[in-house]
């Protein structure tokens, strides 16, 4: 396989301005050196092969262009934010091609008076924790303009859900990276969205990191929404970190997209915290969308759940791989995970493995995964009431996507989800999946 | 209303009707009796349009017409009803949703106006109260974590909702204790009319201690060995199916 060009990520690098996050970009690339793209002969990247987001983000960099990309968004693309802003009711931050549009700074100073600060990471705070030892996640911040530090403060009083839509609009092939940095402070209570859209009919790559810090008490819910184009490949990771007795109730939708992965990685550090992951996937044509969770449970008693569901057509290939991981000493842990999947046609392809690795006495851990055909008896049944073979498909479809629809957090997303679901749904199931 | 003629019908590689004949009029209820694997729920099913059983001769006419042509649905519109001996769980598909989805199925083929939520849960409710149901049964997943007894009443709520010309009740009375069987019983009698037919495939004749049957029609090895009023009936309790089995083979 082609790897990544290092002299050209070290070129890029290099025309970075100097600013207070070179010394990270200049650590990050020292990482990223040493591993380069992950290769599909590691046991996580297995199933998705990183080949043509490879050779796109090669391009990329050998363009010199490259380090200055848009920060607004073209008129095509203009349909599918719109779509966004009035679907759901939200403050939101708009990043146009990986960098925060300056147009919506405005009201990020705005939401001060509700708790929520935010400053670029470039304004100097220390910068020393992102920068990990993942390939991807080095590579986004050895490449990274600039990014995102959100501070929850214990007092933020939140009048609508914070969004991040991220906007990919560049004509031609190009790669994003985008970083947020998110503190939740102590019994802090918010809602977050993060939404994906793209436009261009040319390959484009997302490769996006979120940091999620939840301190004692706090509570995050979680709405992520990813609907790119269907020639865009997105790698994103959210890398989350929970404290005595918080919560995050997170729920992941993706609709979209060529090749999408994400990874969820939750640290459960102190006592008493929960971490409920839940994921839909709908894919249909050459979609490949794969979904890698991992709970580590550091100490007990905490509680994780991570419930995934698909449904694929078409030549779809999937994939999920949960994994809780209970440490030596997590006595009173908790923890499911699942994973369901309707194939509608025979050429439609999951991988799948829900894994625990427990090295604690005291647990009480649960996994399984299903792999099925809608349910014959079960449209025949609906048949023979009158509702005729597409419809009763669709009630199908929809009633097992149903569990994950109302299991999302958030309120001022449903309605937008559901929408989209019933969408994507009814081309899947209508055959003609674009 | 309802004509089979020689109807043959194989599952798989296996022949389970082989010649059924059975004209049933409209006002009248015909009982369908027989041991287990005589091919009663079959005959059900092929009637309902189950695509797992291929009909290799012989011919169903429902008032006039070919009905082995229509697709399950359409079946469903033209008024035919299959109670279920086994009803279908399907979670996640709203009981409510589906009985107004059905009815309105039934409506628009016949050309009158769909049920609004408000006329449908007026329906819905006043047929619950005949059948003694809790009206919470309509906000659960269709039969969803049902008791045996429950799914036999949802299907006869079904059909008393969607008022077919044709049902065809696939041992509605099995597992029913007395109570749920004379709830049953009472929702199928009133059901009777001069112009529907109903189509009772059943065991045991206990239920026809609460339906009386114009017909009683004896089905051994896939076809009608034996038919009669009532009373033959009385005699096959009394005398057990091998008894029509041995008259059959002489």
């Amino acid at each position: 396989m082609t790897n990544i060009a290092q002299d050209l990520v070290e070129a890029a690098v290099n025309r970075l301005p100097v600013d207070a996050l070179t010394p990270v970009r200049k650590a990050a690339l020292a990482r990223f050196a040493q591993s380069g793209f992950p290769s599909v002969k590691h046991e996580d990247w297995k199933y998705t092969n990183l080949g043509p987001a490879i050779e796109l983000s090669n391009t990329w960099l050998a363009n010199s262009a490259a380090v200055a990309p848009r920060t607004t968004w073209t008129a095509d693309a203009k349909q599918a934010v719109d779509e966004i802003l009035e679907g759901i009711d939200a403050s939101w931050i708009i990043f146009a091609n990986g960098n925060v549009a300056l147009e919506t700074l405005a009201k990020a100073e705005s939401l001060e008076s509700q708790g929520i600060h935010m400053s670029k990471l470039s304004n100097g705070r220390s910068n020393a924790a992102i920068i990990s030892d993942d390939p991807m996640t080095s590579f986004n911040a050895a490449l990274l303009q600039d990014g995102l530090h959100v501070g929850i403060r214990p007092s933020a009083y939140q009048v609508k859900p914070l969004g991040f839509l991220f906007v990919d609009n560049s004509l031609s092939g190009s790669l994003s990276q985008a970083r947020i940095v998110i503190d939740v402070e102590n019994e802090a209570d918010i809602d977050i969205i993060e939404a994906h859209v793209s436009v261009g009919s040319d390959a484009q790559f997302a490769n996006l990191v979120i940091q999620l810090s939840i301190e004692k008490g706090a509570r995050v819910a979680y709405v992520r929404i990813q609907d790119r184009a269907d020639t865009h490949m997105q790698v994103g990771s959210l890398i989350a970190r929970l404290h005595q007795d918080s919560v995050l109730d997170y729920a992941s939708f993706d609709f979209g997209g060529s090749m999408v992965r994400n990874d969820v990685a939750v640290d459960i550090t102190q006592p008493g915290a929960i971490g409920k992951l839940h994921g839909l996937y709908l894919a249909g044509t050459n979609q490949h969308i794969d979904n890698h969770s991992r709970v580590d449970h550091h100490v007990g008693p905490a509680v994780s759940r991570a419930e995934y569901r698909g449904i694929l057509n078409g030549r779809a290939h999937c994939v999920f791989n949960g994994k809780a991981v209970v440490h030596k000493g997590a006595d009173g842990t908790d923890a499911e995970q699942s994973n369901h999947n309707l194939l509608l046609s025979k050429t439609a392809e999951i991988d799948t493995k829900p894994e625990l690795e427990i090295y604690a006495d005291d647990v009480k851990c649960a996994h399984g995964a299903t792999v099925g055909q809608l349910d014959k008896s079960a449209l025949f049944y609906l048949r023979t009431r009158g509702i005729d073979q597409d419809e009763a498909t669709q009630l199908l479809t929809r009633a097992f996507a149903g569990r994950i629809l109302t299991a999302a957090p958030i309120e001022a997303t449903h309605a937008y989800i559901v929408q989209k679901t019933d969408r994507r749904l009814d081309e899947l199931t209508t055959g003609d999946s674009p | 209303m309802l004509e089979i003629k020689n109807l043959n019908a194989t599952v798989g590689d296996t022949a389970i009707l082989n010649g059924v004949s059975l004209t049933v009029n409209a006002g009248e209820v015909h009982a369908i009796m027989g041991p287990n694997g005589s091919g009663k729920s079959t005959l059900a099913q092929v009637i309902a349009g189950h695509d797992d059983y291929i009909v290799t001769n012989g011919s169903v006419r429902y008032d006039g017409r070919d009905l082995l042509e229509l697709a399950p649905e359409e079946r469903a519109r033209e008024g035919v009803f299959l109670g279920f001996q086994y009803p279908v769980e399907i979670p996640g598909v709203n009981n409510a949703y589906l009985l107004k989805a059905a009815l309105n199925a039934r409506r628009r083929h016949d050309n009158e106006g769909e049920v609004d939520a408000f006329e449908f849960l007026q329906l819905a409710r006043e047929k619950m109260k005949d059948l003694d149901m809790d009206p919470a049964f309509l906000n659960r997943g269709v039969n969803e974590g049902f008791s045996g007894g429950e799914k036999k009443r949802n299907e006869i709520l079904q059909m008393v909702m969607l008022e077919p010309r044709l049902a065809v009740l696939d041992e509605t009375d099995s597992g029913l204790d007395i109570d749920a069987l004379k709830a049953v019983a009472n929702g199928i009698n009133a059901m009777r009319s001069p112009d529907r037919a109903i189509v009772l495939v059943t065991h045991y004749q206990r239920l026809l201690d609460y339906v009386e049957p114009d017909f009683v029609h004896v089905l051994s090895e896939g076809k009608i060995v034996r038919s009669g009023d009532k009373t033959l009936a009385l005699q096959l309790e009394e005398k057990g199916y091998d008894w029509v089995r041995e008259a059959a083979d002489a």
